[in-house]
């Protein structure tokens, strides 16, 4: 019998200890603000807005321990200035000189969001639900967001011609971080 | 002495615990799930189904289904309230228990499953790990009532989502023989 309680007690110690890597875990939403309005004027004319999570507390806490990225989404209010449209988010890894073309935003960057349709001179809030079925390059981003955390997101539209603005946008990100 | 009367009343515990040493019952139970340390959801409801079958003193092997519906969570930002729903969250598997028969049990389990987490935009299956303690109450013949306090881990690489379960349920004996 003390032999039985020996091995179950050192068998429970030995399987908390291996599942500890995993039990001591917890997912935490990172919310990176973005500045507010963008304007996005034409194609000539898009504005990037530059991302450095490690100004938010909550992934500077679990950087290191950061696993994986559960969920995402591209919140705000998109309201259309010009003609119908559809927005996309194009994700540039390195950012260096803001870029200022959709061309060479296309050129350097990835698509990893959208397309959501915005008719003209409508205002649409994008909740997280819808938001987080929008994502089209999932792994792109959460590798950046795994790994140095700073990047740059630029909004374009897929018309010839285009104009909106972007109001009390955020990116979040919900972080499995574990020991 | 001493030991004699000891070890006589444990033979008399074992052999009025196991009087039926093997059975099976079907159970259904429901009750709360609460995500830990998740910031993107809150407490839902769950439900399910379970068959336990005692295969020999004080083993009992449980093949289980359960459903939860998670809470929704809620996250301001720029003035807005943006709500993110909750996993419908689908599990099977099997708990072992550590059974002791008699009108009133108290039991430790443990098992292991496949869970299914899905919301919009997320739709995925996982290894799950569980235990937790059980109380068993019967209080009439082929009926128990069992009251379950249960942690439940989503494993997912190094990482888990994790869910305190408290649940009720009822059994019914379909088998048992001595």
């Amino acid at each position: 019998m003390k032999q039985f309680r020996f091995w179950a007690s050192t068998l429970s110690l030995a399987a908390l200890m291996s599942a500890g890597c995993f039990l001591v875990s917890g997912q935490f939403t990172v919310v990176f603000n973005f500045d507010t309005p963008i304007t996005v004027s034409s194609p000539t004319a898009v504005f990037g807005q530059l991302i450095d999570l490690s100004t938010v507390d909550e992934y500077n806490d679990n950087k290191d321990k950061i696993d994986t990225v559960s969920d995402l989404a591209l919140l705000g209010q998109f309201t259309n200035t010009g003609v119908a449209t559809t927005v996309e988010v194009w994700m540039v890894a390195s950012p260096g000189a803001p870029l200022t073309t959709d061309a060479a935003v296309r050129a350097a960057g990835t698509r990893i969001w959208g397309p959501m349709t915005l008719d003209n001179g409508a205002t649409a809030t994008i909740g997280w639900d819808q938001s987080a079925q929008l994502f089209v390059g999932r792994a792109e981003l959460i590798s950046e967001i795994k790994g140095d955390g700073e990047f740059a997101l630029y909004a374009l539209g897929t018309t010839g011609t285009y104009s909106f603005t972007i109001e009390n946008g955020a990116l979040v990100a919900v972080i499995s971080a574990g020991q | 002495m001493k030991r004699l009367f000891a070890t006589a009343l444990v033979a008399l515990a074992l052999a009025t615990s196991t009087a039926h040493a093997t059975g099976i019952e079907a159970g259904v139970f429901g009750g709360l799930s609460i995500p830990i340390v998740q910031d993107d959801q809150k407490q839902g409801t769950t439900f399910g189904l379970r068959v336990p079958v005692k295969l020999v003193p004080l083993l009992t092997v449980e093949p289980f289904f359960a459903s939860s519906a998670m809470g929704e969570a809620e996250e301001e930002i720029g003035g807005f309230t943006y709500t993110r729903e909750g996993f419908d969250v689908t599990s099977f598997g099997a708990n072992v228990l550590l059974t002791m028969g008699g009108p009133v049990s108290f039991y430790p389990f443990a098992g292991v499953g496949q869970t299914s987490l899905k919301r919009a935009g997320f739709d995925d299956s996982f290894t799950t790990f569980n235990g937790g303690l059980g109380i068993g109450i019967s209080p009439a013949p082929k009926f128990s009532i069992h009251v379950r306090g249960e942690l439940q881990a989503v494993v997912d690489g190094e990482t888990s989502r994790k869910f305190g379960n408290a649940t009720v349920g009822l059994h019914y004996a379909l088998f048992s023989a001595p």
